[in-house]
């Protein structure tokens, strides 16, 4: 108990590595709830590594000289950012068209984008002329050496993001559920798409910046699982999913605190509990 | 004679970079008609349904549709059940035309409306359990419900009747022909079969090979292909 009132205290020395796990393991469900709905799971597994991979390149081209953004250490956080995201985004445009058409096989389509993004990150990193160790930190999530400056940077964003998944629950919901009758309703399918795209790759950047392409995807597709057997109406599964991933963070950084164990494979363990004990008592009951 | 709401002239339709599957179709559809789209499996009817629906373009010819508001009911198996929806969720759908800020349809007031669908459907008993473990003929009110609360002018209705058994079947015919009165519908219906709606429809369009026939009811089942048809299945 007292371990966890430390953990609690403003002055706990780890204090934004908690408090970002955990805005983390809340958030990531919100959008995770979609993939899972949309049979998407493995779009979870590539598209954090094709965030890592737009990170490496970022790093490479400053390497090599490309200098893009000016300012220490916080450019270069700008810096791997706008390459994640741009890795990210233009992934998920190039997925979604494919997928839109509905032609050849999606889930060979995403094995292959997993295949080749793991393989670019290591050849981004090994043609990298400098600052080798710091990008795998970067590649990680350097959670626990978070600068005050990001650190409320992220929970500004994911707040957004947040507040955004709950304003349009009703419309993404609409969508992703039955898209002809969207349509029919006169809404525009394409736009709302659009923004639920531009918000999970958002999510999945910033996400992987702070804790590790692993992780997020841990957090995107296993508390949402955990939630689904157990809900009723899509705001009480986006809230469980949130809970129960918020939850996976907390005990998860608690294990690693008092075990000085790694913390990304500590809290994907914990999540992973979750899910068991949620099967089991489904089970039961 | 009114104008009509839906007008198809010379139209080829299909889906986009593939040959069309419906050429020269015209059909004219004016309100308060009970139109049965019927044709083979894989004939083209569903095409049509989605072409008036702007699900998809008209290949070329002319398409014009008069500014009205649908309702749609889809093949109720197309709708995927891992979503924890309930009915009542499911049929909340209808009233998301807009964005909930602008709707004008919160909290109670979409409650209201909901729930007068619901029960007009007659699925008032089991609008809090999961739709998808619903039945086939409970599903099917949801989603009329659905398409009611979206306040349309048009109903369609995409292969309403497909897997549920001949009592449910003639109970929501029964419900469709009393929508109809009460409400002041137009429908579009696809059906691959004719016996059990024969006697709602205003008027046929036989969807076969390509080309689509249209006409009265009554004239199109007593002569031609569709005549014959309809003599074999009773």
């Amino acid at each position: 108990m007292s371990v966890i009132l430390e953990m609690l205290s403003p002055d706990f020395l780890l204090h934004h590595a908690i408090w970002g796990s955990v805005v983390v393991g809340f958030v990531c469900p919100l959008v995770g709830v979609y993939f899972v709905l949309r049979r998407l799971v493995f779009w979870g597994v590539a598209l954090p590594q094709v965030s890592a991979s737009g990170i490496a390149f970022a790093f490479m081209l400053q390497g090599l000289g490309l200098t893009i953004l000016e300012g220490g250490e916080s450019g270069e956080r700008h810096l791997a950012i706008a390459g994640a995201v741009v890795f990210t985004l233009g992934t998920i445009l190039v997925l979604a068209a494919l997928e839109r058409r509905g032609r050849g096989l999606s889930e060979g389509r995403i094995g292959a984008l997993y295949a080749l993004a793991s393989a670019a990150t290591i050849l981004f990193v090994a043609w990298n002329a400098a600052g080798e160790t710091e990008m795998l930190g970067l590649l990680k999530g350097e959670i626990v050496s978070i600068s005050e400056r990001d650190f409320h940077a992220m929970l500004n964003v994911f707040g957004a993001v947040a507040v955004a998944m709950f304003l349009f629950q009703r419309e993404f919901t609409l969508v992703s559920y039955d898209r002809d009758m969207a349509v029919t309703l006169g809404r525009s399918a394409l736009a709302w798409d659009a923004l639920l795209f531009l918000i999970i790759g958002v999510t999945i950047s910033l996400g992987v910046m702070t804790v590790g392409p692993l992780v997020i995807f841990g957090f995107l597709v296993i508390p949402p699982l955990a939630a689904l057997p157990w809900s009723r109406g899509m705001a009480s599964f986006s809230v469980l999913a949130s809970l129960l991933g918020g939850f996976s963070a907390f005990a998860g950084f608690y294990v690693s605190y008092t075990r000085d164990l790694p913390l990304g494979p500590v809290v994907i363990c914990a999540a992973c509990a979750v899910y068991a004990v949620s099967l089991s008592a489904r089970r039961l009951c | 004679m009114t104008e009509p709401l839906i007008r198809f002239n010379r139209a080829s339709l299909g889906y986009d970079g593939k040959a069309p599957l419906l050429t020269k179709v015209d059909l004219e559809i004016r309100g308060g008609e009970f139109w049965g789209i019927l044709g083979h499996n894989g004939s083209g009817k569903t095409t049509i349904l989605k072409t008036a629906l702007g699900l998809i373009p008209s290949l070329r010819g002319k398409l014009a549709v008069k500014g009205v508001r649908f309702g749609y009911v889809p093949q109720k198996e197309r709708l995927d059940p891992i979503y924890p929806l309930s009915a009542r969720d499911v049929a909340e759908m209808g009233t998301y035309r807009k964005l909930e800020l602008f709707s004008g349809l919160r909290g109670r007031g979409r409650a209201d409306v909901v729930r007068r669908c619901l029960a007009e459907c007659g699925a008032s008993a089991f609008s809090e359990r999961r739709f998808s473990d619903l039945s086939g003929g409970q599903k099917q009110r949801v989603l009329l419900a659905r398409a009611l609360a979206a306040e349309p002018e048009i109903l369609v209705l995409d292969e309403p009747l497909a897997g549920i058994d001949i009592t449910t079947q003639q109970a929501l015919l029964a419900l469709l022909a009393s929508l109809k009165g009460r409400l002041d519908l137009t429908i579009m219906m696809v059906s691959h079969r004719v016996r059990a709606e024969k006697g709602l429809f205003t008027h046929l369009a036989w969807v076969d090979e390509g080309r689509v026939t249209t006409g009265p009811a009554a004239e199109m089942l007593s002569t031609g292909r569709l005549a014959e048809i309809f003599r074999s299945e009773l």
